[in-house]
């Protein structure tokens, strides 16, 4: 901890670290200095000058170097001849402050006047009215008359398209650069700049297509005007009558597209969402949002919405009443008896989940169940269960004796939101090792660049492991209180020092060396793995080894999470979607039931099928035939999905802003979602309300009426959830935190914020012991020159994202992108068509070509609409072996 | 006799030395010798004590004596760099210019005397955008120096080692200012930078830097070589030492003087520059390009030290006197030198951005004849407003060709208010 420094604001004593400003000084004593540049998120500039204050630091006398004292012997302040900028001004011991003197509301007033010079003053036909720092401040500070009588900027252009998403007017710009450094700084996509100087300065995007970044969107909540605004809630853009934001009727809500669980605010009107605002939570995304979670909620309105039951008779949908269908459902499932299985999307909320897994278990007798629809998707339960990452984890505030140990994911698409965390902690000084086959955008900023072979990362995670314990660098209390068989260890790992895995995993035995001494001798440790490390039980069993030996396990800011696929996919492993697994991981008492990989075999043996929320085909499209073959499916989604066309019975779901419930993020935090917009589809039913409806039918006896209610008999039943109830889920969080990360001028951020609760792992528990387990890696390096890499991408073929018209041209197509190398040596050019075969199957792909990849990588993002690459993927792991021919 | 007050140049030796941009001439005339001195019979720390010893003050404008600035070198930060301010930009400053076409190797003898002082291995000299034809015989004279071991590794077969780059800007004033001309010469926009921190310990790259003025510079290698007593000699107690002072406007003979500091103002004008062209009398002198309040009549027997000129309501700055006869309406002045800071503002801080901007268009409007005497108040008050605001010293210099015209020439604004 820094040294205190005392001070006076106001005549109010306040003790701040030193290097604080004075304008987080007055914060913590509540008083609100007026800023614009300033934003507590980037880097200050103090360019705006409106903060000006009078500051004064005690006398000293030059001879005795003592303090001068007045008669009463308290020190004399001499103030500064000019004023001070607050938000730019550090703090010194003894400073007095007066914020707001004669001087300082004259020259606040000045400011004020010299900005609306340059501003055209149009907030009735303005976005940000009603939520403008200018405008507040000047209702505040302003002269209420302006003597400047001039043409203002009224030539400046307006309406400046940036990209797709965003609007420039450079009438109201007040060139305050929160945009540029936001870009710069958080983002880290170099995409804004100022162009020009003096009063021809503005703010353009060089990059093409312009202000190109998947983070944008929260240029529009900083921008202290109306200057950026989002193409989305711009009111005369849009085809529909414009709606001003005090119409608003704002709703606490979470992503359905992070696995992170950003919270949001869904603006609705007259029962539509009209925008999407960012909730601060700053455990989770601070007070941003990324461009798909923020402009991909058009699905709610959607025209193509399922709106009714439909039952499929002689090859046509057929409109039915929920009796009809559940019914039919009813009898056929009876009729199916052990010959039925169920998939469930991982969409859905904790409480969808959680009666999916009930009706299976209790009321239809099988175990039957799964989230995971193609491959096992880099989860592995045990890992989660046992060890996670410790309670209160904030990874964005991790510093400079932390580490973070990235291994086989590219953030950016996949965790975006994380992605912007990871990079806040890397600005701190948090050591970052990214680790991966190619690079990846957090290479801009890792501290430690490892490029291994694909397949190969367990090895190199096993080198690490042995160097720690052969230089003695192992957490040895923890060693010593609470694990077992490192003995044994040791020797299994003499087979992998760095020198034997240097050359399997291509990186120097040296850097391996040093990678490992950075991780373990950081005071706080967390690994976060992907898909891109491999899938198998010896990597996991690997990274497992490597938490425990050091210690990173158990506490706030250690520990160890998989990047998990999709906002769910922690709640659907928790409340016991998995085959194998009760909820709260306990093993089934029973016989294991069918995987999804299993269900979804030609020969898989069902009679009926219960598929909810998960399109299937859509994802995999060999998956097909499973489906077809299967006598009686009931799809429940949201739209008439690939899947949805091969069923027997549809039924039709409701949005998650039409009903409340829960998911559970990559850091076992579960959160709430309020419901927004009343029934506007009566028809559609919330999926555990479909759920309860059929055991109903079925002869079950459940009394749940909401979510909520579904949620107090899971904090029953299943312990890890025992603190999740709505109540203690939806607790805003206490004064002081709210100060802690207090976020200046008129945005909506400060709606209803909540932290969430994790649960806790077995590390969690002090007293808890673990046993080191070994295992021997497969040698299953693809064998070929090049590989096939298909990693998870933001911008997919998803159904839901696919409803945004605003995102459609982000949305990716299906490629091969191949290093400028492989182009030349196939003489291939843009444009071209090759053909991809893998041991498991062949598709012809048209190319593109990335300067960064290596030459023995092509990649092929698999969510991507027609699922191209999940027809090479042997179902195991996202990288294999293939032949390109031109 | 160069003038009455000074016997030989010292820093214009280019005036009494023909071709002394070649190296063998200026090395025949003593050159580099204040070099050998310092690296073989000096350390670094005793350069930088005789230059503060000296007292040898800024001539950037700001006239913060140098050897003080060298002693804030953090001793065991390293790379320190050496910047050298060649922007050049004030309206009628043109003696840097003159130095580096004319007399190079004596900027070049006083860049590494700065180095070895502070213990930099490189150089940066950041030129204005439009010097490209003083930067040829500069750049030739880098190369001379290169190929007389005199830099690069182990000049004059000594330890130190040092090497010198030259940049130029792409034009713009602001790039003057120090903490601007960094933020350019490492690819950035050309906008001043908070201080703190200050350039000392974080400058270019962040690192350790100094920052001096090419005439600043161009002092040390005489006041190496015949100590800081001889230089006390010239100026007074607290503005020590020989100045260029650069003489344009409405006088006969415009040009670069050398003097020592604290030399009368009428001395410059009338004696050297042999009075205004016209035979007019002079109606008012700007004493620092545009950014100095502009001096009235009662005060041209103002001598010519920082010291002094402050007493005088105005500043010595880059000591760029600028002479006016009669014939100038100074409203119409004033508008060119607010359409100057206009032009120049980088835009980073609103009131100089705006203010300017403002300025700019009461001063068209009054000029136009559609002002009202209001106006006048209003310019003023503008000005007051930018006053102690701005991000950097430029919004502050702006106010002041239009407060001192006002103050000294009203009726020169009032004959345009007829409404
Ligand atoms: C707007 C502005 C323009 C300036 N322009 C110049 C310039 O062109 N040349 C210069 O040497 N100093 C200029 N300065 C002063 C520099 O900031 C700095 O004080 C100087 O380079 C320090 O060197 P010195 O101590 O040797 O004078 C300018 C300052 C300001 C505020
Ligand atoms: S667009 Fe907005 S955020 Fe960006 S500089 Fe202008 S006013 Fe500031
Ligand atoms: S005062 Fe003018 S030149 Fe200086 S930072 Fe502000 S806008 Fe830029
Ligand atoms: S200068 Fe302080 S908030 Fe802009």
């Amino acid at each position: 901890m820094s040294d205190l420094v005392t001070l006076k604001i106001d005549g109010i004593e306040v003790s701040v670290p030193a290097g604080t400003m004075i304008i987080e000084a007055a914060n913590k004593i509540g008083r609100e200095i007026p800023v614009f540049c300033y934003h507590s998120k980037l880097s200050t500039v103090g360019v705006c000058r409106v903060c000006l204050v009078k500051v004064g630091t005690p006398g000293f006398d030059r001879a005795t170097r003592q303090p001068i004292l007045d008669v009463a012997g308290n020190p004399v302040i001499r103030f500064f001849p000019k004023p001070m900028p607050a938000c730019s001004t550090p703090v010194s011991a003894g400073m007095e402050v007066i914020t707001e003197s004669k001087e300082s509301l004259a020259d606040r007033q000045a400011i004020l006047e010299f900005l609306l010079t340059s501003h055209p003053l149009d907030c009735p036909v303005c976005d940000k009215g009603g939520e403008c720092p200018l405008q507040d401040l000047t209702y505040a500070h302003g002269r209420g008359e302006s003597r400047f009588e001039y043409q203002r900027k009224h030539t400046s252009p307006k309406k400046i398209p940036l990209g797709d998403l965003i609007v420039l007017d450079t009438e109201r710009c007040i060139i305050c650069t929160r945009c540029i450094r936001f870009q710069d700084e958080i983002a880290g996509d170099h995409v804004l700049a100022i162009e020009n100087r003096g009063r021809d300065a503005k703010v353009v995007s060089y990059t093409e297509p312009k202000f190109d970044s998947k983070y944008s969107g929260n240029t529009t909540d900083i921008c202290p005007v109306g200057a950026l605004t989002s193409r989305d809630f711009r009111f005369k853009d849009m085809n529909k009558p414009g709606v001003r934001i005090w119409e608003l009727t704002n709703v606490p809500s979470i992503s359905n597209y992070c696995n992170m669980g950003s919270n949001l605010v869904l603006g609705t009107h007259v029962g539509e969402i009209r925008r999407v605002m960012p909730r601060q939570n700053e455990l989770v995304n601070e007070i941003w949002l990324t461009n798909k979670t923020r402009f991909g909620h058009h699905f709610h309105s959607s025209s193509h919405r399922l709106t009714a039951p439909l039952i499929k008779e002689n090859g046509k949908f057929k409109q039915a009443t929920w009796e009809d269908a559940l019914s039919l459902i009813a009898t056929k499932f009876h009729e199916a008896g052990e010959h039925i299985g169920g998939i469930a999307g991982p969409h859905l909320s904790n409480e969808d989940l959680y009666l999916f897994q009930k009706l299976f278990r209790e009321v239809l007798n099988s175990n039957n169940i799964d989230h995971r629809i193609c491959l096992n998707s880099a989860i592995d339960d045990d890992l989660a269960y046992e060890i996670g990452v410790g309670i209160g984890t904030d990874i964005g505030q991790l510093a400079e004796n932390s580490a973070i140990f990235l291994l086989g994911s590219d953030l950016d698409e996949e965790a975006s939101m994380l992605y912007l965390r990871v990079r806040g902690a890397v600005r701190r000084g948090c050591h970052l090792i990214n680790a991966n086959g190619r690079y990846t955008k957090l290479d801009t900023v890792a501290n430690t660049k490892l490029r291994y072979n694909y397949g190969s990362a367990v090895h190199l995670v096993l080198g690490m492991t042995a160097t720690i314990l052969d230089e003695g660098l192992e957490d040895k209390n923890f060693v010593y209180a609470r694990l077992e068989g490192i003995d044994k260890l040791k020797t299994k790992l003499q087979a992998y020092t760095p020198e034997k895995v240097a050359d399997i995993t291509g990186i120097d035995a040296d850097i391996i060396r040093q990678a490992a001494r950075d991780f373990a001798k950081a005071e706080n440790g967390i690994i976060l793995y992907g898909a891109e490390a491999g899938n198998d039980t010896a990597l996991h069993a690997s990274i497992r080894n490597l938490a425990l030996i050091t210690g990173h396990v158990g506490k706030k800011d250690n520990g160890v999470t998989a990047i998990l696929p999709h906002c769910n996919s922690r709640g659907a492993a928790d409340l016991g979607v998995i085959p194998h697994r009760l909820p709260g991981y306990h093993p089934v008492a029973d016989e294991i039931g069918m995987s999804a990989k299993e269900m979804l075999q030609p020969n898989h043996g069902l009679q009926a099928m219960y598929i909810v929320a998960a399109d299937i085909v859509g994802e995999v499209v060999t998956c097909k035939s499973a489906i077809e073959t299967t006598d009686f499916v009931v799809v429940q989604d949201l739209f008439m999905t690939e899947t949805a066309k091969l069923a027997d019975v549809v039924l039709p779901a409701k949005a998650i802003a039409e009903r409340d419930g829960s998911y559970t993020n990559l850091e076992r935090r579960v959160q709430v979602y309020d419901p927004a917009i009343l029934s506007p589809t009566p028809t559609c039913w919330a999926d555990w309300h479909i759920i309860t409806a059929i055991a109903g039918r079925l002869g079950a006896e459940w009394t749940h009426a909401s979510a909520d209610g579904v949620m107090q008999e899971i904090t029953e039943q299943v312990s890890l959830y025992k603190h999740m109830s709505f109540e203690n889920l939806t607790k805003p969080i206490s004064l002081e935190r709210k100060r802690q990360h207090y976020i200046y001028s008129g945005m909506s951020f400060t709606a209803d914020v909540r932290e969430g609760v994790q649960w806790a792992t077995r590390a969690e528990n002090q007293a808890s012991f673990f046993e080191l387990k070994f295992i021997e890696p497969e040698n299953d390096m693809p064998q070929s020159d090049i590989i096939l890499v298909a990693p998870r991408v933001a911008y997919d073929g998803g159904m839901l994202i696919s409803q945004a018209e605003i995102l459609a041209n982000l949305i990716q197509q299906p490629k091969a992108t191949l290093s400028p190398s492989v182009a030349q040596r196939l003489s291939l050019s843009k444009g071209d068509t090759v053909q991809l075969t893998s041991s498991v199957g062949s598709v012809a792909l048209p190319i593109a070509i990335d300067g960064k990849l290596p030459d023995n990588v092509v990649l092929t993002p698999r969510n991507l609409a027609g699922s191209v690459a999940e027809q090479l993927l042997d179902g195991h792991n996202i990288f294999i072996g293939v032949k390109i021919v031109h | 006799m160069t003038n009455k007050y000074l016997d030989k140049h010292v820093l214009l030796r280019n005036k009494d030395i023909p071709n002394i941009r070649d190296i063998n001439v200026y090395i025949a005339h003593g050159g580099y010798d204040a070099l050998k001195k310092a690296l073989t019979v000096m350390n670094p720390g005793e350069v930088t004590q005789v230059v503060k010893t000296a007292n040898l003050r800024g001539r950037g404008g700001a006239g913060f004596p140098a050897g003080v600035k060298w002693s804030f070198i953090p001793p065991n930060v390293k790379p320190v760099y050496v910047v050298v301010n060649a922007d050049e930009s004030e309206p009628g400053t043109f003696k840097d210019r003159e130095l580096m076409g004319e007399n190079p190797h004596q900027v070049i003898e006083g860049i590494i005397l700065c180095a070895f002082a502070v213990g930099a291995e490189r150089a940066y000299i950041y030129g204005r955008g439009e010097f490209k034809n003083t930067f040829v015989p500069l750049k030739k004279a880098i190369d001379e120096a290169y190929n007389n071991g005199l830099l690069g590794k182990n000049i004059m077969n000594t330890d130190f080692s040092m090497d010198i780059f030259l940049h130029l800007g792409a034009g713009a004033y602001i790039c003057g200012e120090e903490t601007a001309l960094l933020n350019s010469l490492e690819g950035y926009m050309g906008q001043p930078r908070s201080r703190p921190p200050f350039p000392a310990a974080e400058g270019l790259y962040a690192k350790p830097t100094v920052i001096n003025n090419v005439e600043t510079l161009s002092n040390v290698p005489p006041i190496i070589l015949n100590g800081s007593d001889w230089y006390r000699r010239y100026g007074t107690e607290r503005s020590p030492g020989i100045k260029i002072f650069s003489l344009s406007g409405h006088v006969k003979n415009p040009g670069n003087y050398e003097l020592p500091l604290g030399a009368p103002l009428r001395y410059l004008i009338e004696e050297l520059g042999g009075g205004t062209m016209s035979g007019l009398p002079i109606k008012g002198i700007l004493p620092a390009g545009a950014s100095a309040p502009m001096i009235p009549p009662e005060h041209f027997d103002v001598m010519m030290d920082y010291e002094s000129m402050a007493e005088a309501n105005t500043t010595l700055g880059s000591a760029s006197f600028i002479v006016m006869d009669e014939t100038v309406d100074m409203a119409w002045a004033a508008e060119k030198m607010v359409h100057f800071f206009k032009h120049e503002s980088c835009g980073k801080c609103s009131p100089c951005r705006e203010g300017n901007y403002w300025l700019e268009q009461v001063m068209h409007r009054i000029r136009s004849g559609k002002g009202t005497s209001f106006d006048i108040d209003l310019l003023t008050k503008i000005t007051h407003q930018m006053t102690d605001n701005c991000f950097c010293p430029l919004g502050e210099f702006a106010v002041n060709p239009i407060n001192a015209t006002i103050k000294h020439f009203r009726s020169d604004y009032e004959k345009y208010i007829t409404l």
